[in-house]
């Protein structure tokens, strides 16, 4: 694994640039450990300062240092789109293998809640939640509703390689030989669907933010917990674009944008490593 | 191995006396599985095993021949217990005889039938190639699929898988490799050693050299030998390839379109072969010196979903009468350990 990584880093542009991007953007999440004051005062610096040396990224109209601000959004942002990758993984990886593997009524119910969320418009439903829970809507309860209906697309994925993977005969000698239906799946199948879990959950966390800080900027979640999202409602609350206060949107905006790339270029570059033919003509490529 | 009571199996109508056989492992009797859809009320069923009968003794090497298409790995999918929907036995039973302790298999629970399998029973699929998971390595197939029926500890059990890899020719370290590293011939070799480790009484192979050359091809059919002589098991196995037979089965069964039509010691069926069929089949083989142009049989196999009546072979059979669309012709015996399913060779007309 480590060899992988450290060949990709060296060969690889695309995953050199994503981790270097990340890597920034998780250096950045971690400052907010050394945070001196908690991210929920306001008032506690002089407001509306530039950026300068002691304020790296400046201060906002309600007296918060952006920096300090922002290594709290951006951890809160990246651990939500974690958590959400992380539940909606789970759940489309158990119902996309047992449907593929079982096959027959359980797919066919399966599928058919899956393909009704595959049709319901989630922006809409995201904001009705939020309308229904009100105050309730906390950070956390927000990335259980998006886990719930993040999984869809990816459980159809699996699905369909699951399907191919249940004729193989390695499958049929796992039965043949006594494996339950939980060991198969667990043991056989999941092996071979990873590469592509990893590669979508890398698009499901820049999906989760995207979803995240456009509910956030509209102000329909919890707008005291700071994420990228709640940062930019609260300037924008402030008018921060129209007084000249730019540096209370840019900073957010700029890093939410690294965590786009640096997992598009991630996924991207993943791609490459899983799928040997794209290595081989990059190797052609590279020859000529 | 046990050498059993003298029995009668088999004896039924057999007019020549033999030497007091041991006690069969397998017994098929009357044995048909067809496979039965039933969509959009169109009901279409495929004879590919019907009443098929045949037994195989211990330390014996029963091999199936015939051409594609005839029932041959349906057949053993039936012995072995590996069917599902749409393929149901509709008929006769499956009884092995492992040492005291005997099982039919469609009478059986799963879970008799699943402590059965490994410890006494294995069976390699057809496209063994594929038989082990391309993204794990080796050693977790052994343990994915061995491990539960040797009922002994890891260590012990790794121990046992080395041991029995070194027999067949492997280092240890094909335990750690995956699949694509392996050789074609090292796979079939450790999808052997997957069959063999756990020392069953009786081992079922679907066509376990295709798809190999014929310098590996016999490395690998001398050691099934080899490992089947040395644990003293008994082989079923099938493959469309003649001189694989010729070279390994101590017994030869010829299946034509779901049936068996032909039975015997593998040597005297190549020597005299009385089915019209087997006759052809063996008369296909080159033969070194023979320079003579070989012709082919008319016709194609019949359709199992609509087989014609009567033989089965009739309508490109050379000898047909007019009895064999009418009749279906019964497995008889002629001579000492041959069986024949045909009107001309009761009559003792040869093709």
């Amino acid at each position: 694994m480590l060899s992988i990584l450290k060949d990709l880093l060296r060969y690889n542009r695309e995953f050199a640039a994503g981790a270097a991007l990340l890597g920034i953007v998780v250096a950045m999440s971690a400052m907010s450990a050394l945070a001196p004051m908690p991210p929920d005062d306001v008032y506690v610096v002089p407001p509306d300062l530039p950026p300068s040396w002691t304020y790296l990224m400046g201060t906002t109209s309600r007296g918060q240092d952006v920096f300090w601000q922002l290594s709290f959004a951006i951890r809160n942002t990246l651990l939500f789109g974690f958590i959400v990758a992380l539940l909606s993984r789970i759940l489309s990886l158990v119902i996309g293998l047992l449907s593929g593997y079982l096959g027959g009524f359980v797919d066919r119910v399966l599928m058919s809640i899956n393909d009704t969320f595959i049709v319901m418009p989630l922006f809409p439903i995201l904001v009705m939640f939020y309308f229904v829970m009100r105050d309730r809507m906390s950070w956390a309860a927000l990335a259980l509703v998006m886990a719930g209906l993040g999984w869809a697309y990816d459980a159809r994925l699996i699905r369909s390689i699951a399907m191919s993977l249940r004729t193989r005969q390695f499958t049929e000698h796992s039965v043949y030989s006594g494996m339950s239906t939980r060991q198969i799946v667990a043991q056989e199948h999941l092996p071979y669907v990873m590469p592509i879990v990893f590669s979508t959950t890398m698009n499901n966390i820049n999906w989760s933010i995207g979803l995240e800080v456009t509910l956030s900027v509209l102000g329909f979640t919890n707008i005291n917990t700071p994420t990228i999202g709640v940062m930019i409602y609260w300037a924008n609350q402030h008018t921060a674009m129209t007084a000249g206060v730019w540096w209370w949107v840019f900073f957010p905006v700029a890093l939410v944008i690294m965590v786009f790339i640096g997992l598009f270029l991630l996924a991207v570059s993943m791609n490459e490593y899983i799928d040997p033919r794209s290595r081989l003509s990059r190797m052609r490529s590279a020859k000529t | 191995m046990t050498a059993g009571a003298p029995t009668t199996v088999g004896a039924a109508g057999q007019g020549v006396a033999e030497a007091p056989q041991p006690q069969p492992v397998l017994r098929v009797s009357d044995l048909s599985a067809f496979y039965q859809t039933h969509y959009f009320g169109i009901v279409r069923e495929v004879r590919a095993v019907d009443d098929i009968s045949l037994h195989v003794l211990p330390n014996e090497i029963y091999g199936l021949a015939g051409e594609s298409s005839c029932g041959k790995t349906t057949l053993i999918k039936t012995i072995a217990g590996a069917i599902q929907p749409p393929l149901n036995v509709v008929g006769g039973s499956v009884k092995f005889d492992f040492r005291g302790q005997s099982i039919n298999v469609y009478e059986s629970t799963p879970e008799e039938r699943n402590a059965m399998r490994w410890q006494h029973l294995s069976y390699i699929m057809q496209g063994s190639m594929s038989v082990l998971n391309p993204v794990r390595r080796v050693r977790h197939s052994f343990v994915d699929f061995a491990f539960r029926h040797i009922g002994r500890s890891m260590p012990d059990f790794l121990d046992t898988v080395v041991g029995h890899l070194e027999r067949l020719h492997l280092r240890a370290d094909v335990l750690d490799a995956y699949p694509h590293e392996l050789s074609g011939g090292m796979r079939q070799r450790v999808t052997i050693a997957l069959a063999t480790v756990c020392r069953p009484e009786f081992i079922i192979a679907d066509e376990p050299t295709t798809a190999l050359d014929v310098v590996v091809q016999k490395g690998v059919l001398a050691m099934i030998r080899g490992i089947q002589r040395e644990i003293g098991s008994s082989l079923l196995f099938v493959t469309h390839d003649l001189s694989v037979h010729a070279n390994l089965a101590d017994r030869l069964g010829i299946m034509y379109a779901g049936h068996i039509v032909e039975e015997g010691p593998t040597a005297e069926l190549f020597a005299s072969p009385r089915h019209p069929y087997t006759v052809h089949l063996i008369g296909s083989l080159p033969r070194v010196g023979d320079a003579a142009p070989k012709k082919g049989l008319e016709g194609v196999p019949p359709n199992l979903a609509d087989p014609p009546p009567g033989c089965r072979f009739h309508p490109r059979c050379p000898l047909a009468m007019g009895i064999c669309s009418r009749e279906t012709p019964v497995m008889e015996w002629a001579g000492p350990g041959r069986r024949v399913a045909c009107f001309a060779a009761e009559k003792g007309i040869t093709a």
